[in-house]
C-alpha cells in the first residue's frame, strides 16, 4: 500500500514539474525576439522552425501570422521609459511613417483582443494618420478622446501592435533598427 | 538516502516525458481549436468585419477582412479560388496543423485571380488547366485571406470581391 502511494506521489510531482516546465516554456519565453525601443518583434514568426519550443513559442506568440518578407508585426506593452502600459494614463506616440506599402497601429486588451469602446475605433494607419507639416506624426493614446489621431484605449493594462504589410528591404534585414515611433507617457489620470 | 535519490530521478523521469509530450503537442492542440472555432471543414467562411466582440483569433486586426477555410485533405484535395481586389493589399496564406505558414502570396505576386489546388504528396486528383499545385506538409490546416479595408467607402465593393473566395474538396480520381 504505501509503495503505491510512493508511486502516485512520483507520478504526481512529476506530471506538474512537467506541465509547469511547458508553461514556463510557452508563456515566458519569447524565442527569436529582437527589441526596437519599447517595440519587440520576433525573428521566427510565420516560419517554419524546427524543434518543440521554437514550434511552441510560434504557435502561441504568432499563431497565423506572415512570415517577415510579408508583415513584420511589432508589440509593446511598455513605453520608451519601460514602464507597463496603463489605460489611465495618456501617451504619445511619435515618429516618421514606417518603410512599409501599409502599416498600422492597434490597440489590445490584456486578454489580445480590441477593447469596446463607443467609436469603434481601434487603430490608426498609414490611411488615417494625419502628417504634420514634415512628415512626422503624433498619436494619442488614452482613455479620453484627442481631437485627432486618437487610439482609444480603456482603464488598466494594454498592449500595442504596429503592423507593417510589405516592409521596406531595410525593415527586413534589420527590423531592430526600423525607426518605429517612440511612446513617451504624458500624464497618468485616475 | 539511495531510495530517496531513485524517488527524485523518478520523479524528474516523469516531468521529463510530460514536459516532452505536452510540448510537442502544443502546436496541434491550438490549431485544432482555432480550425473547431471557424466551422466546418473544406468550406470557405466570410469572418464578420473585426470588432471588439471579434473572438476568433488573438490581436486581430480591424482593419483588415478576413476568409478563412480550414481544411481536412485525409479524402482529397483543395481547390481554392479568388478574385484578388485591384489596388489594395490582399494574400492568401496557408498553415499547417502545426501551425507553419508553408505559402503565401500577395496581390503584387497574383493578378486577377488565383487558382491553387492544396493536396497532400501522391493524392491523385485531376488538375485544372490553370490551378497551381501546393504541396501540404499535413491533413489538416487553414487557408487565409486577409484583405485590407484601405477605403471605408468602398468597403461594400471590396467585400463583394473578397466573397468570390471558395474553398471546394476534390476527390481522387481512383476512389470517384
Amino acid at each position: 500500500m504505501r509503495l503505491i502511494f510512493k508511486i502516485l506521489g512520483c507520478l504526481v510531482i512529476g506530471a506538474a514539474l512537467g506541465l509547469g516546465a511547458t508553461w514556463l516554456a510557452v508563456s515566458r519565453m519569447n524565442l527569436g525576439a529582437v527589441s526596437d525601443g519599447p517595440w519587440t518583434m520576433s525573428l521566427l514568426t510565420g516560419s517554419s522552425q524546427s524543434g518543440p519550443y521554437l514550434r511552441a513559442n510560434i504557435a502561441l506568440h504568432g499563431l497565423l501570422a506572415l512570415n517577415r518578407s510579408e508583415t513584420v508585426y511589432y508589440t509593446a506593452d511598455h513605453d520608451s521609459a519601460g514602464e507597463w502600459l496603463d489605460g489611465n494614463c495618456i501617451y504619445r506616440l511619435e515618429g516618421r511613417e514606417p518603410s512599409a506599402r501599409w502599416w498600422s497601429i492597434t490597440a489590445y486588451g490584456p486578454d489580445d483582443y480590441l477593447m469596446a469602446n463607443k467609436y469603434n475605433l481601434w487603430s490608426i494607419s498609414g490611411e488615417t494618420v494625419q502628417l504634420k507639416s514634415d512628415s512626422t506624426f503624433a498619436i494619442t493614446v488614452s482613455k479620453h478622446r484627442a481631437p485627432t489621431n486618437w487610439i482609444p484605449v480603456t482603464r488598466g493594462r494594454f498592449s500595442l501592435t504596429l503592423r507593417l504589410y510589405n516592409p521596406g528591404a531595410g525593415v527586413v534585414d534589420d527590423p531592430a533598427n526600423a525607426m518605429v515611433p517612440t511612446i513617451k507617457r504624458v500624464v497618468c489620470v485616475s | 538516502m539511495r531510495r530517496a535519490l531513485l524517488w527524485i530521478a523518478a520523479a524528474l523521469a516523469v516531468a521529463a516525458v510530460v514536459h516532452y509530450f505536452t510540448l510537442t503537442a502544443t502546436p496541434g492542440f491550438i490549431m485544432n481549436k482555432v480550425m473547431m472555432k471557424m466551422g466546418p471543414v473544406n468550406e470557405i467562411h466570410h469572418m464578420d468585419r473585426v470588432t471588439a466582440a471579434s473572438r476568433g483569433v488573438v490581436r486581430p486586426s480591424p482593419d483588415l477582412l478576413y476568409s478563412v477555410c480550414p481544411f481536412d485533405l485525409s479524402k482529397g484535395a483543395l481547390h481554392v479560388t479568388a478574385k484578388v481586389p485591384v489596388g489594395t493589399y490582399w494574400s492568401v496564406s496557408i498553415f499547417d496543423a502545426d501551425t507553419n505558414n508553408f505559402f503565401v502570396k500577395n496581390d503584387r505576386q497574383v493578378k486577377g485571380s488565383i487558382d491553387l489546388m492544396v493536396m497532400l504528396p501522391m493524392t491523385d486528383v485531376k488538375m485544372p488547366a490553370n490551378s497551381r499545385q501546393v504541396l501540404s506538409p499535413s491533413a489538416k490546416g487553414l487557408v487565409l485571406f486577409r484583405t485590407l479595408i484601405a477605403d471605408e467607402n468602398g468597403f461594400a465593393a471590396l467585400d463583394a470581391v473578397r466573397r468570390t473566395a471558395r474553398c471546394d474538396l476534390v476527390r481522387p480520381v481512383a476512389t470517384r
